[in-house]
């Protein structure tokens, strides 16, 4: 029983870990690790498609870029007749990313679909597409991106590295809080048995394609916050943004963390970059090469991830013996 | 006539690559995600032995060479350990791109670098100034994939190999040792890209993100053709270096990637055979 408990306190630690780490530190730091917190709440995203349901996206950036871009276009005023608020961008990025996410979703899990190595090749093509036609279009600011966007701010004036570090802590743990939710909802549970076995699940009655279609939507929209909130803090958006790299990355950073464990996922996008970002050019290409093996070395041999079994929560009441 | 002959170059160059890449699909089921850095191994050997005071010649050989080795060092440490999980494949050969291009990048740093031509000058084909580099490519391209079907289709060991696509357990309940062919197929079709990179490296900015340049339309050109028979990835590298050449004629080079790549898409999604096929056996 005691074994079983252990994932819940080792999450619990990390949160605290994570609120605790906001006092020790301030300036330039702090405000870089709250921007990664955008980056945690996308890989949760993946996590729910990939690490639950089995969905394998190299396409992912597409709705955090989506997000991103939605709120840049509103808060620079770019989109008549919407005005410039904040609340505005918000709602705008996570309606362009779930729109985006669910075009997506029907047009390749619709009738009998794609298979995962079609659907796999087909997001990293449309990735590529995507990225591509931003840079082609003067309206998005082509390769330059945009520039500009107003810092976050309450009552006109600009909030502060602390409180917009808790701010971001607050809402990753809302979203965090929210994914394993899904996960632990009956509906979660048809997920995961989708991703073992889609044909099963088919005839038991269930439509596997509407029930994918709502996990892709749902990490869409839940990208298109993440890429929002890092177009706020950041103050710029770039094509790359939604392109092939990044989506790349995020699949890196989830499969070292842990795929199917949404805290360990998170973590995963919190140290990779964040250790490339503080090592030095050199250190940061040799970084580099020693996260890929570690990427290789978890694909192969332990699907858990470094964090996974570590903070892996106990099943949900109704599914113990 | 031009117009002819770049078609003809693109294909070539994508032919080459692709003839790796279905080397190893068919014959492994594995979709090999780091075939573009084997291109990238077989150019920047080219680059090191070039500047080493080697002949293009030589380095057009060892290229293929330490591109082969490298493809069965990861057929070794991992692609066989998880050749029966299709999407893994994927995942796995996806990190070991990424490790060979960042051993590529502290090597060799970041920034591109430039081989030089052997063969200057141009040369006159049906009425048109063509230069030789190319035509080479051309024709070292048509020769390597007649060559390739050939052993394919009259030798013993394409007779086996042929084999070990059509029945795998069979295949090796009579004897064959299918581990070996593994092996020996995932290092040719590293070597295959090896030879494509080294090739093509006078022609090219040689730099690290090269490979991905060409995972894409390679794996469009599969999925679009099919690999039920040996015809369709022909096929399908025919469609995207013709399309891509007809429409790049009119539009910017960014433009012509977009509408080539949803034009795929689409086929893709309407006509999902190729892979679903041979997975659903």
């Amino acid at each position: 029983m005691k074994s079983k408990r252990r994932g819940l306190y080792a999450t619990v630690a990390a949160w605290v870990a994570l609120g605790i780490l906001g006092l020790l530190f301030d300036g330039w730091l702090l405000s870089q690790m709250a921007i990664y917190f955008c980056y945690g709440m996308f890989a949760m995203g993946l996590s729910l498609i990939w690490g639950q349901a089995g969905i394998l996206s190299f396409g992912q950036a597409i709705f955090f870029g989506a997000g991103a871009y939605g709120f840049a276009l509103v808060t620079l005023n770019k989109i008549p007749g919407l005005g410039v608020s904040v609340a505005m961008g918000f709602v705008v990025a996570i309606v362009l990313a779930t729109a985006l996410a669910a075009v997506i979703a029907s047009l390749t899990f619709a009738a009998r679909g794609l298979s995962g190595a079609h659907f796999a090749i087909v997001t990293l093509c449309a990735a590529v597409v995507v990225e591509t036609a931003t840079t082609r279009s003067d309206y998005l600011g082509g390769y330059n991106g945009l520039f500009g966007i107003p810092p976050l701010s309450w009552n006109g004036t600009m909030i502060g590295d602390h409180a917009l570090y808790y701010l971001m802590l607050s809402i990753t743990l809302l979203a965090f809080l929210s994914v394993v939710a899904i996960i632990r909802s009956p509906y979660g549970t048809l997920l995961e048995a989708i991703r073992d076995n889609e044909h099963r699940v088919r005839h038991l009655g269930y439509v596997p394609h509407h029930l994918k279609s709502a996990a892709f939507i749902l990490a869409g929209a839940l990208s298109g916050l993440a890429g929002a909130l890092f177009a706020a803090q950041f103050g710029f958006v770039s094509p790359s943004l939604l392109g092939f790299a990044l989506s790349t990355q995020v699949l890196v950073w989830v499969a070292v963390g842990g795929r199917a464990v949404p805290m360990a996922a998170m973590l995963g996008a919190l140290v990779v970059p964040g250790a490339e970002n503080m090592l030095s050019n050199v250190l940061g290409d040799v970084w580099l090469l020693v996260i890929g093996v570690l990427f290789v070395a978890v694909v192969v041999a332990a699907r858990g991830g470094v964090f996974g079994n570590l903070l892996r929560l106990p099943l949900p009441q109704r599914l113990r013996e | 006539m031009e117009f002819v002959l770049d078609t003809l170059n693109y294909f070539s160059v994508l032919m080459l690559v692709v003839l790796g890449l279905v080397v190893i699909f068919g014959l492994m089921n594995v979709i090999n995600m780091a075939h573009g850095e084997f291109i990238l191994i077989g150019a920047y050997t080219v680059v090191a032995v070039t500047s080493a005071g080697g002949s293009f010649w030589l380095a057009l050989v060892i290229g293929s060479l330490v591109a082969g080795l490298a493809g069965l060092l990861v057929e070794l440490l991992v692609v066989r350990h998880i050749y029966t999980r299709f999407i893994d494949t994927i995942l796995a050969t996806w990190g070991v791109s990424l490790v060979l291009k960042q051993t590529v990048i502290v090597i060799f740093g970041p920034t591109g670098q430039s081989v030089q031509n052997p063969l200057p000058g141009v040369m006159n084909v049906f009425g048109v100034e063509y230069p030789r580099m190319r035509i080479l490519i051309i024709g070292m391209a048509f020769g390597l994939t007649v060559v390739l079907y050939l052993a394919l289709f009259s030798s013993r060991l394409g007779l086996k190999l042929r084999a070990v696509i059509a029945n795998r357990d069979m295949a090796s309940t009579l004897g064959l040792n299918t581990r070996r062919m593994d092996m020996a197929s995932f290092s040719l079709g590293a070597g295959l890209a090896g030879f494509a990179g080294a090739l093509m490296s006078p022609m090219i900015s040689v730099d690290p993100q090269l490979g991905v340049g060409f995972l894409i339309p390679s794996f469009l050109s599969i999925l679009l053709g099919g690999l039920n028979s040996l015809l369709g990835p022909i096929l399908g590298v025919g469609a995207i270096s013709g399309s891509t050449n007809l429409i790049a004629g009119w539009l910017s080079q960014a433009d012509t990637q977009v509408i080539v790549f949803l034009l795929a898409i689409l086929v893709i999604r309407l006509f999902p055979e190729g892979i679903l096929k041979r997975r659903q056996k």
